[in-house]
């Protein structure tokens, strides 16, 4: 009880604390490859400690209402997700030392539902304010969204058959005995990488708050208290997106540490790739997402599924 | 025990003293019908349980069969002789205040002819008075249906009159050659020996006589003349003409194809003239702005139903026809009544001048509304009971070729629904045409109100509780069906 | 009590409720909702009870039963609930328009019958019920006149070909086992074939898809649902189309039993699978067709269409996860969709009758209630967690994956997310965003409209975190119709299924938004600012209407808008014009010549004539 008590209180801290600290190291990562120095790692902390102290405007109890709501789906979504260690009773994954305190509810289908509250929270906060950018920005949201869900739920699926089990601890188990899902399901893994940058809203498909054609988008009215959550949200789901990424491919961790060190190879892989690439129109991503991403997950979906019917 | 012969003789002398009453008393001859056919219901139903007994065999003169003209009460045709007088006398209680124009006492005495001649051919014993009835029925509806003496009711007259004549004469040829194969005119006599002949030329007077009532019975493609005839007449005689005349076609041809000839083979093919009728009748009800053409194409429909029904040969199929009989008379009678004094009302046979009766005349449209998902066979009307049985009746043949064609008639049934409903939705829904917005809710005189909401009632209450009529129903088709019985009884031992 | 009571005081209400308005407007109102409420709780009280007894001997020379088990019980619950709920909202609603009285007895009828046809224990009352509740339902949707109407002929015309194709699926197996009580042909029917039963069902298949608005036979419903007045909409998605649903319980599973119908298949195709891949289609266009609406109505209506697909997938899948999620997403949609038109009722009812999506918006200030509630509905029909349309999918989600089918599961996957896409959309451009001059000044909803939604509302986050509560009522179905009942808890399932505990889930989430607050609390307060207060990059923001909601998802529906068409309907619609124009044309045949008639005549002896000499038929 108390180790779970503690797991509870500990996961959501080191999303939060690895979260804004991949923030720094993005920033960092696109200076050095535009040969800049770049802001310290830590800048994002001070950038939420500053804005905390400063005040927002509101625009009614909705708008302040989807910020939480949004903050706190993406830190439950941490409780669902195992964070390293090694699987010895399934039934119980918990007294064995694997960090993922809710691991017994719902698994994969559960976490898939709680990574909306993100952008429905911030979709309908956003919404209650009257401003058009914030509109169109949702809009895009909701659509890459829709893009990128089409490839990621055709790899979740592929590997959920693959496993034939809904659990994330048991598909990381089986990972662990058997060699990572990687090689097993390489295409989904493939697909996966591709749809990373959509996901997690970096370039070139951070065109939901782009700053210069629709100002920033669904963050356009958010200022002061209001804007830090939202920075520790991204931050948040930027740390929920590449654990399930190491979960789901590279057989999770033996124990925290080579877990967040396999999710930074992860995170930087997919930065270096993005920071090169400009900024693409909505349309181009949602025909990006459903054609390459698309094809490979349909391919290895086929695959698993013939192999499993054999 | 009263004498089935007094159904006929009674109201025919009352058609006679008719011209005789209104010279005493101007007002009178309009509630001459009404006597005479409130007479026939009491009698015929009284009559009823004797008849599912046993027939009841009348011989007049004191001939016995089959030398005597006699009258062959059976189940069948007192079912058919009550529904006769139950519809002639609302229709003649909705004639009352109905017909004030023209030549009102003749209407009164010709409706009454008409109704004497339907009775008659339901329960005469010998093919020759089935002939003589069957004119009384055709030449007194010709005269009707030019009742009003506009160019187009005198001209749909003159096309029912001939059509009418070429059925009447074929009639006629194929009893003449009947009398010279056997010599004799008794249904039942015939019956019991026509098994010794068979020849085509036997076969050519069934032709005659198949075709012949057939005109009558609305057959396709024998019907051209229905929907002009029906649609001309005043409503009132509309409502006997589609409720009573037609069905008195179609016993005609059953009991010459079942009773005399007990020609099952040639039923498929009745079969599928049936479904044709009803397709092409539905099909052609369809697309109708004329409401009383609208309603007589839908009769035609009902018809070929009714036939199918029949042409299945077998008990149940023939009780569900004769399911169909009642129901069909009952909502069609109502349809044809209360759209008369909607006609009326509005001077126009347009379907959209309907449009917005529901508030002008509620308890007329509540009505018509009963009717109309009656005919389209929708619970907790009697139109859904006579459906369901000729459904089932199909299916227990369990013979594919009827359930074929049972599918096809299913899609006329569709049809049906789509124009009746259509029709509903306009009465309640649409707006009223811009001259009739003012008029206040006016409901027609008790009159025509009485025998609206009788048949409304009665169409809910047998649909209801369908067993007032089953029992009657089996027995009728067993007389049909049963030919040795029915010689039995008609020839005595 | 008895079903015998029930129907008899829901028949007796319908039909009282005209004379009653004739007399007083106040009765009537207040009497609609006594019985609807009454029924509720008699529906309520038989809870648990089972028993068939003859109401009427010799319908036709018919047995007709009633009876109550767990399966009718369940879809009674339903029907009353919804029923009562829209009487309430009708109060107000209807109020000072034409016939009244007839729309309540209208009502009070189509809830009437359709409880008959939840208790019916023969086939025969079963149909009877179905078409009185057809017909009633048609009189309703044709109530709005207008464009109403073309939409009341179009659902009776389909509904007519439904029942057309069930009677004779019904009088089929009148025809081959002599009975229609249900009990009586449960032990009967194997004896006829899988040929003939395939038939059968594939007759009952037309008659419940074209209710439930299956896909392809769906396509009277976007018209009936959006023209008919929003209360009856409610009854309409909730609960009317959920009667084809029950229809094809009963019949696949109660009737023909799962040991036969297992056996309906060919090589590749079983009667079974068919159903299922109707059911991803069904999910996977209307939903995105969904997306492309104007109309609010129109747009729940197509995901109506969806969520049936949902159902029917579930219930395609013979194994117990399957049907207990069908079923209970039967109940959460029937809530969660009278939910949504409720609440769109109530817009349209302070709005004058506006339903289109890009006039409104903003309305969140002025009617919040009913924007909270319509939240509620939308998450519930997305199916997050914490609403009780989260479990039931999740239940679907898991059959279809549990029983290797990702592509099915694909598609109710992406339909899910075609969801959120159309409840954006549908909250965001009535009730986010600005708010226009006209309607500044709206009042709330009334108390009567509010009381329905806010019930919804309620019952969806109750059951969402406390899903044991209605998958106690689901379990004795599934036992009853021959599976295992799945092992749920009060508070979600136990590790058998696979684990989810919704409570836990609850706690976590009010953990998370509590310490958010909290954090949110030691920060500076807002300052709340008005509308046009907003950021425009330094231009001032413009007069009139800026509110983005034309073309919400652009470069989604110019790219799909050529591909999401209609077809089934546009395939009807030609047939009926096809159809019409033959009539037309065969109209000539009576040419007005009456020598052409006699022709006729003479053809037809001729024609018997030469048949007899040719084939000698007699």
């Amino acid at each position: 009880m108390v180790t779970r008590i503690i797991q509870l209180l500990l996961s959501p801290l080191i999303a939060l604390a690895v979260g804004v600290l991949f923030l720094g190291l993005s920033r960092k990562i696109i200076a050095r490859i535009h040969r800049r120095y770049g802001p310290p790692l830590y800048q994002p902390v001070i950038d939420v400690i500053r804005m905390m102290s400063q005040r927002s405007i509101s625009h009614g109890s909705l708008f302040e209402l989807g910020v939480v709501l949004a903050l706190a789906g993406s830190l439950v979504t941490v409780l669902f997700i195992p964070l390293g260690g090694t699987v010895i009773c399934r039934q119980n994954p918990l007294a064995h030392g694997v960090l993922c305190p809710l691991s017994s509810s719902g698994g994969l289908l559960v976490v898939m539902y709680l990574m909306l509250f993100g952008p429905l929270g911030l979709a309908l906060g956003a919404g209650d304010s009257a401003n058009p950018n914030a509109s169109i920005g949702v809009s895009r949201k909701l659509l890459l969204a829709l893009a990128y869900e089409v490839p990621f739920l055709l790899v979740i699926l592929a590997v959920m058959s693959h496993y034939r089990t809904i659990s994330i601890t048991e598909i990381v188990a089986r990972q662990q005995e058997s060699g990572w899902g990687v090689l097993s399901v390489p295409l989904s893994a493939v697909a996966a990488f591709l749809i990373l940058p959509a996901m997690l809203g970096i370039r070139p498909f951070d065109l939901v708050s782009a700053p210069q054609e629709i100002a920033s988008g669904p963050l356009a009215e958010y200022g002061g208290s209001y804007l830090a959550l939202l920075a520790v949200q991204k931050g948040v789901h930027l740390f929920v997106v590449i654990a399930l990424y190491v979960d789901l491919f590279l057989g999770g961790g033996v124990n925290l540490a080579t877990f967040l060190v396999k999710m930074l190879v992860v995170f930087v892989a997919a930065e270096m790739i993005a920071a090169v690439l400009p900024r693409i129109r909505i349309e181009s991503a949602v025909r990006f997402c459903w054609k390459w991403p698309t094809a490979l997950a349909l391919l290895q979906m086929a695959i698993t599924v013939l192999s499993k019917s054999v | 025990m009263v004498s089935p012969i007094l159904l006929i003789a009674v109201p025919l002398g009352l058609a006679f003293i008719t011209p005789l009453l209104g010279l005493a008393r101007k007002g009178a001859p309009r509630y001459v019908p009404a006597v005479a056919m409130l007479f026939n219901l009491l009698v015929s139903v009284s009559l009823l349980p004797d008849a599912l007994r046993a027939p009841i065999v009348v011989r007049t003169a004191g001939w016995a069969p089959p030398f005597s003209i006699h009258l062959v009460a059976g189940p069948l045709g007192l079912l058919l002789s009550s529904l006769i007088a139950l519809i002639g006398l609302l229709v003649a209680v909705y004639g009352m205040d109905y017909i004030r124009e023209g030549a009102t006492t003749r209407y009164h005495v010709l409706s009454i002819l008409i109704l004497v001649g339907a009775t008659g051919v339901v329960l005469t014993g010998d093919v020759f008075n089935l002939f003589v009835f069957f004119e009384i029925l055709c030449i007194s509806s010709y005269a009707l249906v030019a009742y009003w003496g506009d160019s187009a009711s005198v001209e749909a007259g003159a096309k029912y009159l001939i059509q009418g004549a070429i059925g009447s004469s074929f009639v006629l040829i194929g009893i003449g050659l009947l009398y010279g194969a056997f010599g004799a005119l008794s249904m039942a006599d015939i019956a019991a020996n026509v098994s010794s002949v068979s020849s085509f030329r036997l076969f050519v007077s069934l032709a005659f006589l198949i075709t012949g009532f057939g005109v009558e019975a609305a057959v396709f493609p024998l019907n051209a003349w229905l929907p002009d005839a029906h649609s001309s007449a005043p409503s009132s005689i509309s409502a006997i003409l589609s409720g009573i005349a037609i069905k008195a076609g179609i016993y005609a041809v059953a009991r010459v194809v079942y009773t005399i000839y007990g020609a099952q083979s040639i039923l498929p093919f009745v079969a599928l003239l049936s479904v044709a009728t009803l397709l092409i009748g539905e099909m052609c009800a369809f697309s109708q702005n004329d409401i009383k053409r609208l309603l007589a194409y839908s009769s035609i429909g009902q018809m070929g139903l009714i036939v199918f029904g029949l042409a299945m040969a077998s008990a149940t199929g023939v009780s569900a026809a004769l399911f169909v009989v009642i129901s069909h008379a009952l909502a069609k009678a109502l349809l044809f009544l209360a759209s008369g004094y909607m006609i009326l009302r509005t001077g126009s046979r347009e379907v959209s001048s309907l449009n917005g009766m529901g508030t002008r005349m509620p308890l007329t449209s509540l009505c018509f509304t009963v009717g109309a998902f009656s005919l389209v066979g929708l619970p907790p009307f009697v139109g859904f009971a006579s459906k369901f049985m000729i459904v089932r009746a199909a299916l227990e043949t369990a013979d594919t070729f009827f359930v074929v064609l049972l599918a096809i008639a299913l899609i006329g049934t569709v049809i049906e629904g789509a124009y009746f409903l259509r029709i509903v939705q306009g009465l309640y829904f649409k707006p009223a045409p811009q001259q009739a917005r003012e008029e206040t809710r006016k409901e027609p005189p008790l009159s025509a109100l009485v025998p609206v909401g009788v048949l409304a009632a009665l169409i809910v209450a047998v649909g209801l509780y369908p067993g007032l009529v089953e029992r009657a129903l089996g027995a009728a088709a067993n007389d049909l069906l049963d030919r040795d019985s029915y010689v039995q009884n008609v020839m005595g031992d | 009590m008895g079903a015998g009571a029930i129907l008899t005081v829901a028949l007796a209400g319908a039909g009282l409720s005209y004379p009653l308005g004739l007399l007083s407007a106040k009765v009537r109102n207040v009497f609609a909702t006594a019985v609807s409420a009454l029924l509720v709780c008699l529906v309520a009280a038989a809870y648990g009870r089972s028993g068939e007894h003859v109401y009427y001997s010799g319908f036709l020379g018919l047995d007709l039963i009633l009876r109550t088990d767990a399966l009718a019980w369940f879809f009674a619950i339903t029907v009353s609930l919804v029923g009562c709920l829209s009487v309430v909202f009708s109060l107000r609603y209807v109020r000072g328009r034409e016939k009244v009285s007839f729309y309540y007895f209208a009502l009070l009828l189509v809830n009437a019958a359709m409880l008959g046809i939840v208790f019916s224990g023969d086939l025969l009352s079963f149909f009877i019920f179905w078409e009185v509740m057809s017909w009633a339902a048609y009189l309703l949707i044709s109530y709005n006149r207008g464009r109403a109407l073309y939409a009341g002929l179009k659902y009776i015309v389909m509904s007519i070909i439904g029942s057309c194709a069930m009677l004779v699926g019904l009088l089929s197996l009148y025809a081959a086992h002599d009975t229609l009580v249900i009990s009586e042909l449960a032990e009967r029917i194997g004896s006829r074939g899988t040929g003939f039963l395939l038939g059968v069902l594939v007759a009952f298949s037309i008659g419940f898809g074209i209710k439930s608005a299956m896909v392809p036979l769906h396509t009277w419903l976007p018209d009936a649902h959006s023209e008919a007045p929003s209360p009856f909409s409610a009854v309409l998605s909730g609960i009317l189309i959920k009667m084809g649903i029950y229809g094809f319980v009963l019949v696949m599973y109660a009737l023909v039993g799962l040991k036969l119908l297992l056996g309906l298949r060919g090589a590749w195709v079983s009667f079974n699978s068919v159903l299922c891949w109707l059911g991803a289609i069904g999910i996977l266009i209307p939903t995105f067709i969904a997306v492309l609406q104007t109309d609010a109505k129109r747009l729940l209506a197509w995901s109506s269409i969806g969520q049936i697909g949902y159902i029917i997938l579930g219930m395609g899948f013979a194994t117990s996860l399957g049907l207990t999620g069908a079923l209970f997403h039967t109940f959460n949609h029937a809530v969660f969709k009278a939910l949504l038109f409720l609440a769109v009722g109530a817009v349209e009812y302070r709005t004058g009758g506006v339903r289109d999506l890009n006039e409104l918006g903003g309305l969140i200030k002025r009617m919040p209630v009913t924007f909270a509630c319509a939240l509620v509905g939308g998450l519930g029909l997305i199916g997050v967690p914490l609403t009780s349309g989260f479990v039931s999918k999740w239940l679907i989600y898991k059959t279809l994956i549990a029983e290797g089918h990702p592509f099915l599961a694909l598609a109710a996957l992406v339909g899910t997310w075609g969801a959120i896409l159309y409840v954006y959309k549908l909250l965001h451009n009535m009730f986010l965003g600005q708010l226009p001059e006209k309607y500044a000044h709206l009042e709330a909803a009334p108390f009567t409209m509010r009381l329905p939604l806010v019930v919804c509302g309620s019952i969806i986050i109750l059951f969402g975190i406390l899903p044991g509560i209605p998958l106690g009522a689901v379990g004795p179905i599934v036992g009853s119709l021959g599976l295992e009942p799945v092992q749920a808890t009060l508070t979600g399932f136990g590790p058998q299924v696979g684990p989810l505990n919704m409570v836990s889930i609850f706690a976590a989430a009010a953990l998370a938004v509590l310490a958010v607050l909290l954090v949110l609390r030691a920060s500076a307060a807002p300052r709340r600012v008005a509308q046009e207060d907003s950021y425009a990059a330094g231009s001032p923001v413009p007069a009139g209407r800026y509110h983005h909601t034309v073309r919400f998802y652009d470069p989604l529906e110019g790219a799909t808008i050529g591909y999401l068409r209609d077809w089934a309907d546009e395939f009807y619609t030609r047939v009926a014009g096809g159809a019409r124009g033959g009539f037309d044309g065969l109209r000539r045949i009576y040419t007005g010549d009456v020598r052409n008639y006699v022709m006729y005549i003479v053809c037809l002896l001729a024609f018997l004539i030469f048949v007899q000499m040719v084939w000698h038929i007699w």
